[in-house]
C-alpha cells in the first residue's frame, strides 16, 4: 500500500506542475487537454480520497478486530494528519483571503478613471483632428465646386497642399475619379464602397482607419456643390495620418483600456480559477498529507505493533519469534534488545522444560515401579492424610485399585479393622515425632480370613517445601515367613531323617538276629513272647523309616529334571492307577499347552492331592473328585475338587506346614510335600474351602518353555 | 477473482460514491451548450463546379456576453463545414472539411463595433446590434469538393471559441455563458448540377 501511496503522490505532483504550466499556456488552457488534465487533477484527488478512505476503512476494521499495534497506527495517523491539516488549511484561508483581496486591488476606481479619462482624450484628439479636416475638407469642397472645372486638377494639389493633407481624392457618384492629389506621387487611392459615397454626396461624414503598422487615417467625405445646376455632385475624400505621436498614444490607451476592460469582466472567472487551482494544491498538500501520514504511521508503529504481538505469543509461550531488525535507531536497538531477550528466555524455558521432561521422566519412572511394586507405599501429610499411594497398598488396606489420595488413612483403615494396629502405631509415631527423628520399622501379625497375615511397616519421615510428611512402606512377609518356616521344618526333617534313619536298620537287624538266636531255645511260650516283641520292633523300625523317608522327600535339597509334558495326559495316566476312577470326573480345555516340569514330581502332587481326596470322602455319600485342566494367558489351572469333610478353620492358614493335618493317621506331610514341589516349578497353589463341604486345590503353572 | 469480489464487497458504498463524482465531473466538464446558436435559412447553390453557402443564424445572447463585447472582449466563431458521404454499414465519410471564422469586437477609442466575416472582410458599425445581425449573416461560404453526383450530406457547426476569449473565462468551466454551439445542422445537399 505504501508503494501505492508513493505513486499516487508522484502523479498528483506532476498533474499539478501539468496545470500550472498549462494555466500560463494560452494554447493548452483553451483546448480539450487543459479540461482533461483538470478532469485527471480532479479523479487524481478523488482516487486520492478513496485510497484514504479504503485506508481509513481498513484501520476502523483493524481497531475493532483489536488487531495488535492498530490502535497505535489510528493515534499517530491522527496526530500526522491534524499536524498537516491545520497549517496548511491556515495557509489556504490566509492565501484566498489574500489573493481575491489581491485580485480585487487591481481594480482600483482611480486607474479605471484614468484610463477611461486617458481614452476620451484620445478620442477629443482625433475629433479635434476631425472637425478640423471637416473645415479644411469643406473649404476646399466650397473653392473646388467655385472653380472652372479645367483648373480644378491644380487647385486641388494647391489645396491640398496649403492645408497639409496627404490624400485628396474626387469621385463623382458612380465612384469614377475625378481628381487626385497626393504627398505620394504613385497614389493610386483605393474606391471607396458606395454606402460611403452616397452618404458622402449628402453632406459630410468621416471615420477613422486603422491601417497596417498601427497607423490611424482619418477619412472624411465632403460632397462638392457645383456652380452650375446642371453638373453632377462631387464627392471630395480626403485621407489624413493623424501623427504618429498622437496615434500610438491613442491606441495605447485604447489596448490597455480594453485589456483592463477584459481583466474587470473576467475577474471573477480569474478569481474562480486560482481558487480552484489553489483548491486543488490544497486537497493535493491534505490528501498527500493524510495518505503519507499513513504510510509514516505504519512505519513508526510496525515495530511496535510487531513488539507487542512478540510479547503476546511470550506470553503464550512461543519464545521461537524473531522480529526483522529496523535500523539503527533507538526503535532498532529496542528490538535488537528484544530478541536478546526472547532468544535468552527460550533458551532458559528449553532447559526448564528439558528439567520438567526430566522430571516427568523420572515420576513417572518412580510412578512405574511404585505402581510394579508388591510393596505398599503410601506418603502421609503430618494430619494423616494420604497424599500419595501405590496400587498394591491400596490392594493390600481395602483390597481394590483405588487410588487413595487425599483421603484420611483413618477413614480407610476403617473400612478394614485389622489394619488398625498399624494406623495406631503409625498415629503414634506422627504425634510423638521429633525433628530429624530416624525411621522406625515394625512387623505385624494380622489375621485376615482367617489367615495369619505378616505386614512389615517401615516409617521414614520426610521434610520438604511442603511441609512434613512420612512414607509408610508395607509388606506382606506371610510368604517369606512360611518359606523361612518351610525351610526351618525341612532343616529339622534332615536332621531328624539322618539322625533317626541311620540306627533304624542296626535296630532291625538285631531284632531279627534275637528272634533268630533265641527262638528255638526258649519255652514255647516265651519264644512266642519274643517272636512278638521282635516283630512288633521290626514292624515298628519300618513304620520309623517309612516316616523317616517321608521326611527326606520334604527335606530334600531341590533338585528337578524339567522336560516337557502335558499336565492332561499325565493327570489321567495317574487316575488309571486308582480304583476310584468312578468318582473322578476331569474337565479339560481344548489345547492345553506343554509345560516344563519333573514329570515324576508332578505324578507325586498329583498323587498325594488325589489321596488326600480319598482320605477326606471316607463316610461321605455320593463322593465326587472334579478334576480341572484350564488354559489361561501363558498358564495351565490345574484345580483339584472334592465334596469331602473339609479343611478345618483353625489350619487351613498353614495347611501346607509339616504336621499340620485333619487326618489322624497321616504324617501331615503331603500337602506340604505338594507347596515344596509346586514352589520349585515357580507354581502357585491355592487352597480353599467349597461353602458347604469340601475342598479346591488350584495349581497354576506357567505353560511353555521356562 | 474472490479477492477483486471480496474488494468490492467490502468497499461498495466507496465504489458508488467514486461512480457518482466520477460522472458529476464528467458532466461539468463536458457541457457543451448546444442549442445557443440555431441555424436557419441554408441555402447552397452550386456554380462553375463552386458550391455557395449562405444561411442565417438565430443566437440567444446572454446580457453577459452582450456586456463582455461592450467590454471590448472579442467574440470569436467558428463554422465547421462537412461534407459527407453517407453509407449503410460504415459510417459517414467526410469528402470535405472546412472551417472558417467570424468576429466582432468593440474599439472603444472609436466606439465602433468591429466585424470581420468569413472572407475576413471587415466591418465596422455604430450600433451593436446592426454589427451583430451582419456577423450572423452569412454568405459567400464557398468551398469544391469533387462530385460523383451521390446525393451528400452538409454537416454544419458553429461555436463560440473559447480559446480566443481572455484566459479566465477560459478555464472558467462552470460558467455556461461561455459554452455556444449549435449542434451539428444537417442539410442534405441534393444534386445541384
Amino acid at each position: 500500500m505504501k508503494y501505492i501511496i508513493t505513486i499516487v503522490a508522484f502523479i498528483g505532483i506532476a498533474l499539478l506542475i501539468l496545470l500550472a504550466k498549462a494555466i500560463s499556456n494560452s494554447e493548452l488552457i483553451s483546448g480539450d487537454s487543459f479540461r482533461i488534465l483538470l478532469g485527471l487533477n480532479i479523479l487524481f484527488i478523488c482516487s486520492l480520497i478513496g485510497l484514504i478512505a479504503v485506508q481509513i476503512f481498513r484501520l476502523l476494521q483493524s481497531v475493532k478486530k483489536e488487531i495488535t499495534g492498530s490502535r497505535l497506527t489510528l493515534r499517530l495517523v491522527l496526530s500526522f494528519a491534524l499536524m498537516g491539516i491545520v497549517p496548511v488549511l491556515i495557509v489556504y484561508l490566509v492565501s484566498v483571503n489574500f489573493l481575491t483581496k489581491s485580485i480585487e486591488s487591481w481594480f482600483d476606481v482611480k486607474v479605471e478613471s484614468a484610463l477611461e479619462g486617458g481614452l476620451t482624450l484620445g478620442q477629443k484628439t482625433i475629433d479635434i483632428l476631425m472637425s478640423d479636416i471637416e473645415l479644411k475638407g469643406k473649404s476646399i469642397a466650397y473653392s473646388i465646386g467655385n472653380s472652372d472645372p479645367q483648373q480644378r486638377d491644380s487647385l486641388l494639389t494647391d489645396l491640398r497642399a496649403k492645408f497639409g493633407i496627404q490624400d485628396a481624392v474626387i469621385f463623382d457618384q458612380d465612384s469614377i475619379i475625378i481628381g487626385v492629389s497626393s504627398e505620394k506621387n504613385d497614389l493610386i487611392p483605393p474606391i471607396p464602397s458606395i454606402d460611403d459615397l452616397e452618404r458622402g454626396a449628402q453632406g459630410f461624414f468621416g471615420r477613422i482607419e486603422e491601417v497596417k503598422d498601427d497607423q490611424i487615417y482619418l477619412k472624411t467625405f465632403t460632397p462638392i456643390i457645383p456652380k452650375s445646376a446642371m453638373s453632377k455632385r462631387l464627392i471630395l475624400q480626403l485621407t489624413q495620418p493623424i501623427p504618429p505621436s498622437i496615434s500610438n498614444l491613442a491606441l495605447s490607451v485604447e489596448s490597455v483600456y480594453d485589456e483592463y476592460q477584459q481583466l474587470t469582466y473576467s475577474r471573477n472567472s480569474l478569481k474562480i480559477i486560482y481558487i480552484l487551482t489553489l483548491t486543488l494544491v490544497l486537497l493535493l498538500a491534505l490528501l498527500s498529507s493524510v495518505a503519507a501520514s499513513f504510510v509514516i504511521s505504519r512505519r513508526f508503529s510496525s515495530p511496535l505493533a510487531m513488539l507487542a504481538d512478540a510479547t503476546k505469543q511470550i506470553s503464550k509461550g512461543n519464545y521461537k519469534k524473531i522480529i526483522p531488525e529496523q535500523g539503527k535507531d533507538e526503535i532498532g536497538v529496542l528490538i535488537r534488545s528484544f530478541n536478546s531477550m526472547t532468544s535468552q528466555l527460550g533458551e532458559a524455558t528449553r532447559n526448564s522444560e528439558q528439567d520438567r521432561k526430566g522430571l516427568e521422566v523420572a515420576r513417572t519412572f518412580l510412578e512405574t515401579i511404585l505402581a510394579h511394586l508388591t510393596t505398599g507405599v503410601i506418603v502421609l501429610d503430618d494430619k494423616k492424610i494420604i497424599r500419595l499411594n501405590n496400587i498394591s497398598a491400596s490392594i493390600m488396606l481395602i483390597n481394590t485399585k483405588i487410588i487413595l489420595k487425599n483421603k484420611p488413612m483413618k477413614d480407610v483403615v476403617a473400612t478394614n479393622l485389622i489394619f488398625k494396629p498399624i494406623y495406631d502405631f503409625v498415629e503414634a509415631y506422627i504425634n510423638n515425632i521429633k525433628i530429624n527423628k530416624k525411621e522406625v520399622s515394625q512387623e505385624f501379625k494380622l489375621n485376615q480370613d482367617k489367615q495369619e497375615k505378616t505386614i512389615m511397616l517401615q516409617i521414614t519421615p520426610l521434610i520438604d517445601n511442603k511441609g512434613k510428611s512420612y512414607v509408610l512402606v508395607m509388606d506382606d512377609i506371610s510368604e517369606v515367613t512360611q518359606s523361612q518356616r518351610h525351610s526351618a521344618w525341612g532343616e529339622v526333617a534332615r536332621r531328624l531323617a539322618h539322625e533317626i534313619k541311620n540306627p533304624l536298620t542296626p535296630i532291625q537287624l538285631s531284632a531279627e538276629r534275637i528272634q533268630h538266636k533265641f527262638k528255638d531255645k526258649l519255652s514255647k511260650e516265651d519264644s512266642h513272647i519274643l517272636e512278638r516283641s521282635t516283630n512288633t520292633i521290626v514292624n515298628q523300625v519300618n513304620a520309623l523309616k517309612i516316616m523317616v523317608n517321608e521326611f527326606a522327600e520334604y527335606a530334600r535339597p531341590p533338585k528337578i529334571q524339567k522336560d516337557k509334558i502335558r499336565i492332561d495326559n499325565l493327570v489321567e495316566e495317574v487316575i488309571d492307577l486308582y480304583e476310584i476312577d468312578k468318582i473322578i470326573s476331569v474337565k479339560k480345555d481344548k489345547n492345553i499347552p506343554i509345560i516344563y516340569a519333573d514329570q515324576n514330581k508332578l505324578r507325586q502332587v498329583i498323587v498325594n492331592l488325589l489321596e488326600n481326596s480319598q482320605d477326606a470322602l471316607k463316610k461321605i455319600k455320593n463322593p465326587k473328585i472334579k478334576i480341572s485342566i484350564k488354559k489361561k494367558v501363558n498358564e495351565v489351572k490345574l484345580i483339584v475338587e472334592d465334596n469331602g469333610s473339609g479343611i478345618p478353620d483353625e489350619i487351613i492358614g498353614r495347611i501346607f506346614e509339616p504336621y499340620v493335618t485333619s487326618k489322624k493317621t497321616g504324617t501331615g506331610l503331603g500337602l506340604a510335600v505338594v507347596h515344596k514341589i509346586i514352589e520349585e516349578h515357580e507354581g502357585k497353589i491355592k487352597i480353599d474351602r467349597i461353602k458347604k463341604s469340601g475342598t479346591r486345590i488350584t495349581i497354576t503353572l506357567r505353560a511353555g518353555e521356562i | 477473482m474472490d479477492y477483486s469480489m471480496r474488494f468490492f464487497k467490502k468497499n461498495n458504498i466507496i465504489i458508488a460514491l467514486t461512480i457518482l463524482l466520477l460522472l458529476v465531473i464528467g458532466n461539468v466538464l463536458t457541457l457543451s451548450g448546444e442549442g445557443k446558436i440555431i441555424i436557419t435559412d441554408i441555402v447552397v447553390g452550386k456554380k462553375n463546379n463552386l458550391y455557395h453557402l449562405s444561411f442565417n443564424q438565430e443566437v440567444k445572447w446572454d446580457y453577459l456576453i452582450r456586456e463582455a463585447i461592450d467590454k471590448g472582449i472579442p467574440l470569436a466563431f467558428k463554422i465547421t463545414l462537412k461534407v459527407v458521404k453517407l453509407n449503410d454499414i460504415f459510417p459517414a465519410k467526410t469528402i470535405k472539411k472546412e472551417v472558417r471564422h467570424y468576429q466582432i469586437e468593440y474599439k472603444a477609442l472609436r466606439k465602433i463595433y468591429r466585424i470581420y466575416d468569413i472572407n475576413e472582410q471587415k466591418y465596422e458599425y455604430k450600433n451593436m446590434d446592426e454589427a451583430i445581425q451582419k456577423m450572423l449573416k452569412i454568405e459567400k461560404f464557398e468551398f469544391s469538393f469533387v462530385d460523383d453526383e451521390i446525393n451528400y450530406e452538409l454537416w454544419l457547426n458553429v461555436s463560440l471559441e473559447r480559446k480566443k476569449l481572455p484566459k479566465p473565462l477560459q478555464v472558467n468551466f462552470f460558467n455556461q455563458t461561455w459554452n455556444m454551439s449549435s449542434g451539428k445542422s444537417i442539410h442534405k445537399i441534393g444534386n445541384l448540377n
